[in-house]
């Protein structure tokens, strides 16, 4: 018997694990750019909920298409986004990801099935079910995840799309990220039903609730529901419970939250802590091969924020190109 | 061969022909079969008049009735074109944009340049529109300048059973978001339509009727209203040129311009109400480019700034008359 | 203040994976909030004016206190007086845990339970000698009865006022105790299983050909999960003295194959070794070398080949309300009359 007692052999359990690390390392950074005054616009950081992101994303292929939110940094990583590009984009430069026409809010890679990060919350549910829809005509066993988070899990075209995706039975799986703040006003106040396994079922969806700071829980619920949906099993409701290490944006005061509330979480409810406690406890992963990829990721995200300091700015030709494929 | 076909058959054969050459191309919309999960006959409507009545039968699972829920259909076809396949949704009544306009212009509308040119969006999304149905405020707008604001988006609105066939053709075969009009008052005009598949490109203009001394502009229903004025201002010796737009996004303003550097006079004809409207950016265009042409300042014949009534008294006062579109010519040249 | 009973509702049971593989049941926060006020209007009917509750933010408390409301507004004195417990909610299990102890402390005479086997686990953990009610609305229900909660909550309110005595009214359970060498204790009130996944994850068990051994306190074909396994092979009452072991092979390897239905709606055959009996008092050790420990149904206690794992049967660990007993003697008795 193999000594590791989890359900990824061990060069998956590393992925996952620097997937995790990337996104932390990727949002922390910004956080500390952003308040030298470096990057433009508005920028909403995934720290934190990273096990949620990566533990769906290691089930999924480039076919399988994921709607992401305007906290997509980590959704784009955990797909397969180059970091690079991100970082670039985010700087608002020509070699970003969408050529600095995007932004943070509107990072995407259809390539990668990635179809963008979105201004507009709920904005993803309706375009999921057509992913899922082109994917049950192509019968390809592709899957469609769109992520929302408790605040966007209000709006209209979550619910409709829930609707329709349960007449269709399509193979589209809703991920609430519920990190217990619409921006900065509590799940408490904002959700009327008060769970979301109940407006799942009203709609003929079943809906599973984890740990959505434990990795191996969300890659387990995940991993089932996604198997199903491949295989016509129509779609499911994931909720996971979450924390959000920042503010909604940079520049978030964070007054509506209790006091010692990120110190709590920040000691207590880190996914990587408990993602690192659990394999090196169990003696697959050492901490020494752990530190050695939270080095190599540093110098990633290190050179990506150098390359996008240095790297071009677009120019006019660039204003006027890409706004239709032909007019 | 050509038959003599309504614009509704026409529009039901451009889709029949498209969805029997290209497996990508699927259908969706509110009731466009109807009677879906009812005890009585499957494809009962083929839309609220009809339009797609039939197509269900030839091409089933690609026919899709969608819930009451314009957001996530409309959204999901948006998605769909994301992901490769070409669908077609019906909004059947284009002032339902109200409901769903986010998926329309903060998502088909930019993905391509929000992706820095990655994406591709080759969704359909046609409905009705005009006025001179008796049906009220809510289903009787012509939103068209709204959709032709935005980026992104192509905006047609044929004014014939043959155009319609061939631009919509185009539509489902162009690669960008496309916003269909239909105008409902010409679904039973009749025209001469080739049987066979052929396209109509966008940004051309077509000119129904040539003349020297006035142009009028329009698209829509009121090419029909600028040709019966034309038609008046003939027995008083006037001789008027008639341009129909055809397509709203991409414009073909160089046509437009050609022909009122010919005639020296503009009136833009518009069922839609006056501020912002096609017709304001016709003449504010033709102004900019040719303004040493112009003989006398161009009018605007247009809706008012009201909603559309129900009334028949008052809503045949509201949409633009051959009667007000002659007038204008006749105060231009006099 | 006249005696005080306890409630704990756990507001998060029934939404693990179970609903995705076997469409078990979802039970709505209203649902669960109406299950908590007729409950209480039972209480009030047979005298009890205080009631002690596990806070949680999850909507419950948001509902009785709309209900609440509206009998003020209609004059309707039909409810006793709720409290609420003093603590920060986690919306985990630790709220349970710490409610129960508070209300251990509070002097509540019985404790009334709603949540699946998991939930009664928790509260029995805490609960020392006060009696609980359990009332079903979790995934895995083996160890609360299925009963209209009204009538649970009048056999509790008739036990609460003294109108029964207590050897009618409550009676004793047996558990299992796990000890983890030195590094984990726990404990489970009808169900102990190994299983060879060596992660806790998503927490729900559903897969058969992993399940290796399985200790239960009671065993009845009638009721659903690990321990339907045990009830289908030797029936154990709750009442007996002793529990079971049974040995569980993967199905293809094992000489007899039971069908079982040891999820709702999940029936499957699983692998029978060998059965045994279980005696209170006696600690088993495990001989599987590695894997978790599923108590009452859920993944907890991840264990490899250097752990010591030992499994005792304790009896009379734990009393429950006889509410059929209750109401029995309420008949007899004329508890119920009007004068």
């Amino acid at each position: 018997m193999s000594n590791n007692p989890f359900p990824l052999p061990k060069e998956k359990l590393l992925e996952a694990y620097t997937k995790m690390k990337t996104i932390r390392e990727f949002e922390e950074r910004l956080h500390i750019e952003f308040a030298k005054g470096d990057i433009p616009g508005f920028v909403h950081l995934y720290a934190g909920e990273e096990a949620s992101g990566t533990g769906i994303m290691m089930h999924l292929e480039d076919k399988d298409r994921i709607a992401s939110t305007h906290r997509g940094h980590g959704h784009c990583i955990a797909k397969g986004v180059e970091v690079e590009g991100m970082m670039a984009e985010i700087y608002g430069k020509a070699t970003g990801s969408c050529r600095g026409k995007g932004g943070s809010m509107h990072i995407a890679d259809l390539s990668k099935g990635m179809m963008g990060a979105n201004g507009i919350l709920g904005a993803g549910a309706p375009l999921i079910c057509g992913a899922g829809l082109a994917a049950k005509f192509r019968g390809d066993g592709g899957v469609g995840i769109t992520f929302f988070g408790d605040g966007a899990s209000n709006q209209g075209t979550v619910l409709e799309s829930m609707n329709l995706a349960a007449i269709w039975n399509l193979p589209v799986i809703f991920v609430v990220e519920n990190n217990g703040y619409a921006e900065s006003t509590s799940i408490d106040y904002a959700l009327a039903v008060d769970s979301y396994i109940d407006r799942a079922a009203g709609f003929g969806i079943p809906g599973v609730t984890v740990d959505g700071t434990d990795f191996f829980a969300v890659y387990e619920a995940a991993g089932e529901i996604i198997k199903r949906a491949r295989e016509g099993g129509g779609p499911a409701f994931l909720e996971c419970k979450m924390v959000r290490f920042f503010g909604h944006f940079e520049g978030d005061a964070q007054t509506y939250r209790a006091k010692g509330e990120n110190e709590e979480n920040r000691a207590n409810k880190d996914c990587l802590k408990i993602f690192r406690s659990k394999v090196t406890k169990a003696g697959v992963i050492s901490d020494a091969d752990l530190n050695k990829i939270d080095d190599q990721v540093l110098a990633r995200i290190e050179a990506s924020v150098q390359k996008a300091k240095r790297d071009p700015l677009p120019t006019q030709k660039d204003l006027l190109t890409d706004v239709y494929v032909r007019y | 061969m050509a038959r003599n076909l309504s614009m509704k058959d026409a529009i039901n054969e451009a889709i029949d022909l498209e969805m029997t050459r290209d497996p990508s191309v699927i259908l969706m919309g509110e009731d466009i079969a109807g009677g879906s999960g009812g005890q009585g006959e499957m494809d009962a409507w083929g839309g609220p008049l009809g339009v797609t009545k039939g197509l269900w039968g030839k091409h089933k699972e690609r026919v899709m009735d969608t819930p009451l829920s314009e957001s996530a259909f409309i959204g999901a076809a948006i998605g769909a074109a994301a992901c490769g396949m070409r669908p077609i949704a019906e909004l059947m009544f284009l002032d339902f944009m109200g409901v769903c306009f986010d998926q329309i212009f903060n998502q088909a509308a930019k993905f391509k340049y929000m992706f820095g040119g990655k994406a591709e969006t080759p969704v359909v999304i046609r409905g009705m529109v005009g006025a001179g149905f008796r049906a009220a405020a809510q289903h009787s707008q012509m939103l068209t300048p709204l959709f032709t604001h935005i980026p992104g988006l192509k905006v047609i609105c044929p004014s014939n059973a043959y155009d319609a066939k061939g631009l919509l053709i185009q539509s489902i075969r162009d690669n960008d978001p496309v916003i269909f009009c239909e105008h409902k008052n010409l679904y039973a005009s009749m025209a001469d339509v080739p049987a066979e598949a052929y396209t109509i490109p966008f940004g051309e203009a077509a000119i129904p009727r040539e003349g020297k001394s006035a142009t009028i502009v329009a698209y829509g229903l009121m090419v029909h209203r600028a040709l019966e004025a034309a038609e008046t201002l003939a027995k008083e010796k006037i001789d008027v040129e008639v341009v129909d737009l055809r397509s709203l996004s991409p414009i073909d303003m160089d046509t437009v311009i050609e022909s009122v550097e010919k005639t020296g006079r503009l009136v833009a004809v518009d069922e839609a109400n006056p501020r912002c409207s096609i017709a304001a950016d016709v003449i504010a265009s033709a102004t900019e480019h040719a303004f040493k042409a112009l003989k006398a300042a161009p009018i605007a014949i247009t809706a008012p700034h009201t909603p559309v009534p129900f009334s028949a008294a008052l809503e045949d006062l509201y949409i633009p008359s051959a009667a007000r579109i002659a007038d204008a010519v006749r105060k231009q040249v006099k | 203040m006249g005696p005080l009973v306890g409630i704990v509702a756990n507001p998060v049971s029934a939404s693990d994976i179970r609903r995705v593989v076997a469409n078990a049941s979802t039970l709505q926060i209203t649902d669960r909030a109406n299950i908590i006020l007729r409950v209480l209007s039972a209480l009030r009917a047979c005298g009890v004016q205080d009631v002690l509750m596990m806070p949680e933010k999850s909507g419950i408390r948001r509902h009785i206190t709309r209900a609440y409301e509206r009998a003020a507004n209609l004059k309707e004195d039909i409810f006793p007086q709720i409290h609420h417990v003093r603590q920060d909610i986690t919306t985990t299990v630790q709220d349970t845990l710490k409610a129960t102890a508070a209300m251990r402390e509070a002097g509540c005479k019985v404790i009334i339970v709603l949540g699946g086997d998991g939930t009664h686990r928790a509260v029995v953990s805490q609960c020392g000698s006060i009696p609980i009610a359990g009332i079903s609305t979790g995934t895995n229900n083996a160890f609360p009865k299925h009963r209209e909660p009204t009538i649970t909550g009048l056999a509790v309110g008739l036990a609460a006022m003294g109108r029964v005595s207590d050897t009618i009214a409550f009676e004793g359970n047996k558990r299992l105790d796990i000890k983890i060498g030195d590094r984990a204790d726990d404990i489970a009130i009808v169900d102990v299983a190994v299983v060879t996944e060596r992660f806790v994850g998503a927490k729900a068990i559903w897969k058969p050909k992993n399940f290796r051994e399985l200790f239960v306190t009671f065993s009845d074909p009638e009721v659903i999960g690990m321990s339907a396994i045990a009830g289908l092979l030797e029936p154990v009452s709750r009442r007996e003295p002793h529990g079971l072991m049974v040995g569980l092979t993967p199905p293809h390897e094992a000489r007899m194959r039971l069908n079982v239905p040891f999820a709702p709606g999940i029936i499957g055959a699983i692998g029978i070794g060998e059965v045994k009996h279980m005696q209170p008092g006696v600690p088993v050790r495990l001989e599987f070398p590695a894997g978790t420990i599923a108590l009452d149904g859920e993944r907890e206690l991840a264990f490899d080949q250097s752990d010591d794992v030992t499994i005792t049967l304790v009896k009379d660990a734990f009393r429950t309300v006889n509410v059929s007993g209750i109401m029995n003697y309420a008949s007899k008795q004329g508890l119920m009359k009007v004068n």
